[in-house]
C-alpha cells in the first residue's frame, strides 16, 4: 500500500522498468507552470519554472532576462512598448 | 534615415529604453553608437531613429558626444578606466613545506601558541598540522633548547 502523502494528485506517477524486470512506479513533484507574457501570453524565455521556495535560492540574475521589463513581457511586446514610448 | 549625428533609441538588449546618437556607419547592417549606452557596434535593426539631430563628427570621443547630450537635457555615463592589477593568488598552507608551515601554525592558534611558536626556531622542516600546532611543536622546540 503507497504511503498516505504520495496518493496526493500533487505528485506525478512515473513507471520505470527495472533492471530485474519488474514495473515500479516513481512519484516525481510536479513543478509549477512557466511564466507567460503579460500583453501577449507567450511563455517567457529566461525564468525557471520553479516553486517559490527553490526560487529563493537562487541569484535574483538567474530569474529574468537582464533587460527592462525581463520576466514580465516577451522580448517582442517589450520592444513594441519602448517603440511606442519613444514616438509619443 | 540612420546618419551621424542622428539620436536614436535603442529597442533591444539590457539598455533598450536608453538614447543614443550614431558616430559612425560601418555598413549596411552596423552602426557604431554611443551616449546613455556604452560605446559599442549596435544594429540598425535594434535602433528607433528619433526626429532629433546632433552635429558630430565621424567616430566624435565619448567626451565631445556627453557634451552635445548634456545640451539636451541626457545624462551620459564615463566610467573610469581601471588600472591593470595583478590577480590575487591564494597562498595555499602546505603541510610538507617548513617556513609555510610555520607561519601558518603562528596563524591557526595564535593566543596559546604566542609564547612558544615565539620561542621555536625559525626552520624546522617537520610535517605539522595548523590544528595541532601548538602542542607538538612546543614539545620539539623545548627539547631542542
Amino acid at each position: 500500500m503507497v504511503e498516505g502523502k504520495k496518493r496526493s494528485r500533487s505528485f506525478r506517477r512515473v513507471y520505470v522498468r527495472t533492471p530485474g524486470g519488474h514495473n515500479v512506479i516513481h512519484y516525481k513533484s510536479r513543478k509549477p507552470s512557466r511564466p507567460h507574457c503579460a500583453s501577449c501570453g507567450t511563455v517567457i524565455h529566461g525564468v525557471k519554472a520553479m516553486m517559490s521556495r527553490a526560487m529563493h535560492t537562487v541569484a535574483k540574475t538567474k530569474k529574468r532576462p537582464e533587460r527592462p521589463y525581463g520576466g514580465h513581457l516577451c522580448s517582442a511586446c517589450m520592444r513594441r512598448k519602448i517603440i511606442e514610448q519613444a514616438r509619443r | 534615415m540612420i546618419d551621424i549625428g542622428r539620436i536614436c533609441v535603442k529597442i533591444a538588449g539590457r539598455d533598450a529604453g536608453l538614447k543614443c546618437v550614431v558616430v559612425d556607419v560601418i555598413d549596411a547592417n552596423f552602426v557604431m553608437i554611443d551616449g546613455e549606452t556604452r560605446r559599442r557596434k549596435c544594429n540598425i535593426l535594434h535602433l528607433e531613429p528619433l526626429d532629433k539631430t546632433v552635429e558630430l563628427k565621424k567616430n566624435a570621443s565619448h567626451a565631445d558626444v556627453a557634451k552635445a547630450f548634456e545640451k539636451l537635457g541626457y545624462e551620459v555615463h564615463t566610467t573610469k578606466a581601471k588600472k591593470a592589477t595583478t590577480r590575487p593568488t591564494h597562498a595555499r598552507k602546505s603541510k610538507l613545506a617548513g617556513p609555510a608551515s610555520a607561519a601558518g601554525a603562528a596563524k591557526a592558534a595564535p593566543k596559546p601558541a604566542a609564547k612558544p611558536a615565539a620561542a621555536k626556531p625559525v626552520a624546522e622542516k617537520k610535517p605539522a598540522e595548523p590544528k595541532k600546532a601548538a602542542a607538538p611543536k612546543a614539545a620539539p622546540a623545548e627539547k631542542k633548547a
